[in-house]
């Protein structure tokens, strides 16, 4: 007998491969209705402990880059190790998200982003905190410099979110004055998950480069003001009719690693105001960032 | 001292890997070549099982997985149960336990894997799919053949005669 000629003669085999294929299709093809609740009954329940397990995990890693942190700046060698790029992002975006946390007060939660290794990280999100710490259905998450997404998902531990870089994400949005109002969405085909498009904008308005678009807080979901990109120009025009023009995001789903997650009807006003000044803060502080 | 069963013996390297997806990949935070060492457990349970076996496994592995990523459930599942199915059959006719075998097929293992979980799930329509395949799927299947060779060195004498179930 050749090796292992009796594995792919068996029929027992062939049934059972057939038999998961078919399963996995027909799970594929489930409404999104049914498959969220498998999917947070699973982690809920078997996947319970790899979930928590690896949220610790990040949460010593966190902490182990804190102490680098302190330790750096305690040290006479903390210019020489700020120069590491990787370690001045994490330390400027961390004290970006301290001081939006100061500027918002109230009525968000913090939470860590589980990164995952499937090639959907990007589009949807794990995050640390779920039910327990007061996350919601529909609550926009947002990191320092602008929206990151919106929970759709929320289990007792963990939620998930829909990140602005989905195929169905939308957002309501207008320029930071509030003269011209679109539809954001992620972009598809060239660029995808690198840019925005702004929608609907009438065909009389002309956005220049580098105007800032937000959140308008239409529709109920995401509270006016909230920064989503600048404008980097015009994609395309329907003559006599409306132009749509590329964004440049100003939060990159796969990047952030700490965010916010803001609570259903705590904001009523605009959050302009507090997503104005970082920017500033964060180049007087880490002047590293500018090179 | 008398050495485990073999299939015990399997279960174990298997747990060992389960564990270093959990507590070891985090560290690598999202470098491209962060090894997926669940794709190498089941890679090292299915070549050594029966393809039935090995697509049953692919198919749970895939579930679990789509669970914590839930963009297109489902998709991993599917991907993985072909590729449990082809590790257990094809295992069959090539070498087993030699290092550079398991090395080229772990990391086509890999990218074949990335390439039917973006066509299950619709991805495709999302675009940067050329930047995906070509660049960011094979640093990761490099990664998870590296691991997959440093498997196979440290436990080679151990698993080799592991039999089919």
């Amino acid at each position: 007998m050749t090796i292992g000629a009796e594995r792919y003669g068996s029929r027992a085999d062939t049934v059972a491969f057939v038999a998961c294929l078919v399963v996995a299709l027909v799970t594929l093809a489930l409404p999104e209705a049914l498959r969220a609740p498998i999917a947070a009954a699973m982690r809920r329940s078997v996947l319970l402990p790899a979930v928590t397990l690896e949220s610790r995990v990040a949460a010593s890693r966190a902490q182990r880059q804190a102490v680098l942190v302190l330790r750096a700046e305690r040290d006479s060698f903390a210019l020489a190790a700020s120069q590491v790029p990787e370690l001045v992002t994490e330390i400027a975006e961390l004290r970006a998200l301290l001081r939006l946390r100061a500027r918002l007060g109230s009525g968000f939660v913090t939470a860590e982003v589980l990164h995952q290794s499937g090639l959907t990280d990007g589009l949807t999100l794990l995050l640390s905190a779920g039910r327990r710490a007061g996350v919601t259905p529909l609550a926009p998450v947002v990191s320092p410099t602008g929206l990151v997404g919106m929970v759709t998902t929320v289990d007792p531990r963990s939620s998930v979110v829909m990140a602005w870089s989905h195929p169905d994400f939308r957002a309501s949005a207008m320029t930071a004055r509030g003269r011209v109002f679109g539809i954001v969405s992620a972009r598809r085909g060239e660029r995808a998950g690198e840019v925005m498009e702004f929608r609907g904008v009438p065909y009389r308005e002309r956005l220049p480069a580098g105007t800032l678009i937000v959140t308008s807080g239409l529709g109920g979901v995401f509270p006016r003001g909230i920064p989503l990109g600048t404008i980097e120009g015009m994609l395309s025009e329907a003559e006599g009719w409306e132009r749509t023009y590329l964004v440049r995001p100003a939060a990159h789903p796969a990047q952030v690693t700490h965010v916010l997650v803001l609570k259903p009807g705590a904001f009523s006003d605009t959050l302009a105001a507090a997503f104005r000044a970082p920017a500033a803060a964060d180049t007087a502080t880490a002047p590293a960032d500018s090179s | 001292m008398k050495l485990a069963p073999p299939r015990l013996r399997l279960w174990i390297v298997v747990l060992l890997l389960l564990a270093a997806q959990l507590a070891v990949r985090p560290w690598f935070a999202a470098s491209p070549l962060a090894p997926d060492f669940l794709l190498v457990a089941l890679l090292t349970f299915a070549m050594r099982s029966r393809p039935g076996a090995g697509a049953a496994a692919g198919f749970v592995v895939g579930l679990l997985g789509d669970a914590v990523a839930p963009t297109a459930f489902g998709a991993g599942a599917f991907a993985l149960t072909i590729i449990g199915y082809a590790a257990g059959w094809l295992k069959a006719v090539v070498f087993a336990d030699n290092l550079l075998v398991t090395v080229v097929f772990v990391f086509a293992a890999s990218w074949l894997r990335d390439v039917l979980e973006l066509a299950a799930s619709g991805a495709l329509r999302a675009g940067a799919v050329g930047t995906q395949l070509l660049v960011l799927s094979p640093a990761t299947a490099i990664g998870t053949a590296a691991a997959a060779a440093v498997v196979l060195l440290l436990f080679r004498s151990w698993l080799h005669s592991a039999p089919a179930s």
